[in-house]
């Protein structure tokens, strides 16, 4: 990303969001002192370009869009050695859980979009079967995403190995699962929850 | 002592593309006489996804879990042999009794009461703590003496340290212990605690491939013959990924990697079909006829 100098005013501060972060995470931002040892810990840390430690500071000030204007938060892979590292109690794993899902609410898909591609469908089958099939999640995506032939080198060897489930199992929770997803849906439209 | 039985919740991947852990498992629990009653309907527990985007979600299907426990007969706890399925349901216990606002919304998407009186223990938990070291000592038949494994641990079995509450999430040793029961030789090396990528193998495959090889990377610097794990997304990365990523690094591993149950399996005397070996796309043939354990 380019170097760019950041401004630090009423106009770019956001301190709603932050606390919206700081409730879906029960965790304080506050008590961050920029050790670093997030940061050094976390194997995504090389393909962020806001490591874990700086995404804490710019929530400290409130910088809520420049985060959501990076793709850092798609690319931490909820390893949780940050959260267990922290010598301050700060789950930045919880944040990093928060702040996709107000991403998600507020952007829907951005340009990170295969991650949450992938996210989307693996609910999405939820929802329909009660459970997961990776071989429709996978041939799904690969339409979806436009990558059809990523891993078609792996599918046949899985099938003559009988790792991939092709048909699904009748589940009797199917109904229940429906009911617990608009339950959800419900209770955001009345703003029972965020 | 009255004899072990656990509520069994397999999840996803133990269903599919990770059914070999789930065959021996339920192998490795019957030739021990620890009794595993499947969770009838289960549903899927959201794995990463579902937390990744939505939380309450995420809590409440694994409270859906949880419930469905708890409607079964005899009070058990419930064992788990996927570390993402444990890690996920470790979680919802954890929170909903951290939180009682969380718990509120719960019990309204669930529209039941949350109960979290029932233990949610992983298979290492119950393989080395509830039945115990010394007697699982006492039910091996063949040992794998001469076999040195690199036990990985990846990140879901013991972070962060207040949840899963398995071992020590800097310095575990529980695959290590019973890995010495059975009369393997264990390896220290670098890499047992890192990610392999997880489930970014379907949307960032590069990033697996690249976290992954180090891992294999890692395990043979340490002069281990095998990796074993206990969880299907490291299998995954590891095993069916391997030839792949030998291919990009220019370089040959040949490591195979074994589920937990699968290596007690084989010490405890059942067969290489049985255990579902033949399943593993790096072949452990050549390896386990050579250390004469075939
Ligand atoms: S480890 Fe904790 S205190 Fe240190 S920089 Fe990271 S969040 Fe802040
Ligand atoms: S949970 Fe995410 S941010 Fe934290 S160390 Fe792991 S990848 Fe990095």
């Amino acid at each position: 990303m380019k170097k760019k100098k950041m401004l630090i005013s009423q106009q770019t501060m956001d301190v709603d969001m932050v606390r919206k972060v700081e409730k879906l995470s029960g965790t304080s931002v506050r008590r961050c002192f920029q050790c670093g040892k997030c940061s050094a810990g976390c194997p995504m840390a090389t393909f962020m370009e806001h490591p874990p430690n700086r995404i804490v500071r710019l929530l400290q000030l409130g910088q809520w869009q420049r985060i959501l204007a990076g793709r850092s938060i798609w690319y931490c892979v909820s390893c949780e050695t940050c959260t267990t590292r922290c010598p301050n109690q700060v789950d930045l794993a919880s944040i990093m859980d928060a702040l996709r899902k107000l991403s998600w609410d507020q952007d829907g898909p951005s340009k990170e979009s295969y991650v949450q591609l992938a996210n989307k469908l693996f609910l999405q089958n939820i929802r329909t079967y009660g459970r997961q099939y990776e071989m429709r999640l996978a041939a799904v995506f690969n339409v979806k995403s436009g990558q059809f032939l990523k891993d078609m080198m792996l599918g046949p060897k899985l099938l003559s190995k009988g790792k991939l489930k092709v048909f699904h199992q009748k589940n009797r929770n199917i109904a229940e699962v429906e009911k617990i997803f608009s339950r959800i849906e419900e209770m955001r439209r009345k703003g029972e929850a965020l | 002592m009255t004899a072990l039985s656990y509520s069994y919740y397999p999840g996803c991947s133990l269903h599919a593309s990770a059914s070999e852990y789930d065959i021996s498992t339920r192998e490795v629990c019957s030739a021990l006489g620890i009794a595993l009653e499947e969770i009838p309907d289960w549903i899927c527990c959201g794995a990463t996804p579902a937390h990744n985007v939505d939380e309450l979600l995420s809590l409440s299907l694994s409270a859906k879990n949880l419930e469905l426990a708890e409607q079964m007969e005899g009070n058990r706890d419930m064992a788990v042999a996927c570390a993402s399925c444990f890690s996920r349901l470790k979680f919802a216990q954890h929170i909903m009794e951290k939180s009682e606002d969380k718990r509120k919304l719960v019990e309204k998407a669930i529209d039941a009461p949350v109960s979290l009186d029932r233990k949610v223990k992983h298979l290492l938990e119950i393989l080395a703590r509830d039945f115990g070291l010394e007697k699982l000592a006492s039910f091996v038949k063949k040992p794998l003496s001469d076999l040195t494994v690199a036990c990985y641990y990846g990140c879901l079995l013991t972070r962060p340290a207040d949840v899963p509450n398995l071992d020590c999430p800097e310095a575990p040793t529980i695959m290590e212990s019973i890995m010495k029961v059975i009369g393997a030789e264990t390896v220290p090396w670098t890499h047992r605690l890192e990610c392999c990528g997880a489930n970014f193998t379907l949307s960032r495959p590069p990033v697996v491939q690249q976290l992954s090889n180090a891992v294999l990377d890692s395990a043979k610097a340490a002069g281990a013959d095998c990796i074993v794990v206990a969880c299907p997304l490291c299998h995954g990365n590891l095993d069916i990924r391997q030839k792949e990523i030998e291919g990009i690094y220019s370089t040959d591993y040949g490591l195979p990697i074994f589920y937990l149950t699968q290596l007690v399996g084989l010490a405890l005397g059942i067969s290489f079909e049985k255990l579902g070996l033949d399943a593993l796309i790096v072949s452990p043939q050549k390896l386990l006829k050579q250390k004469k354990l075939i």
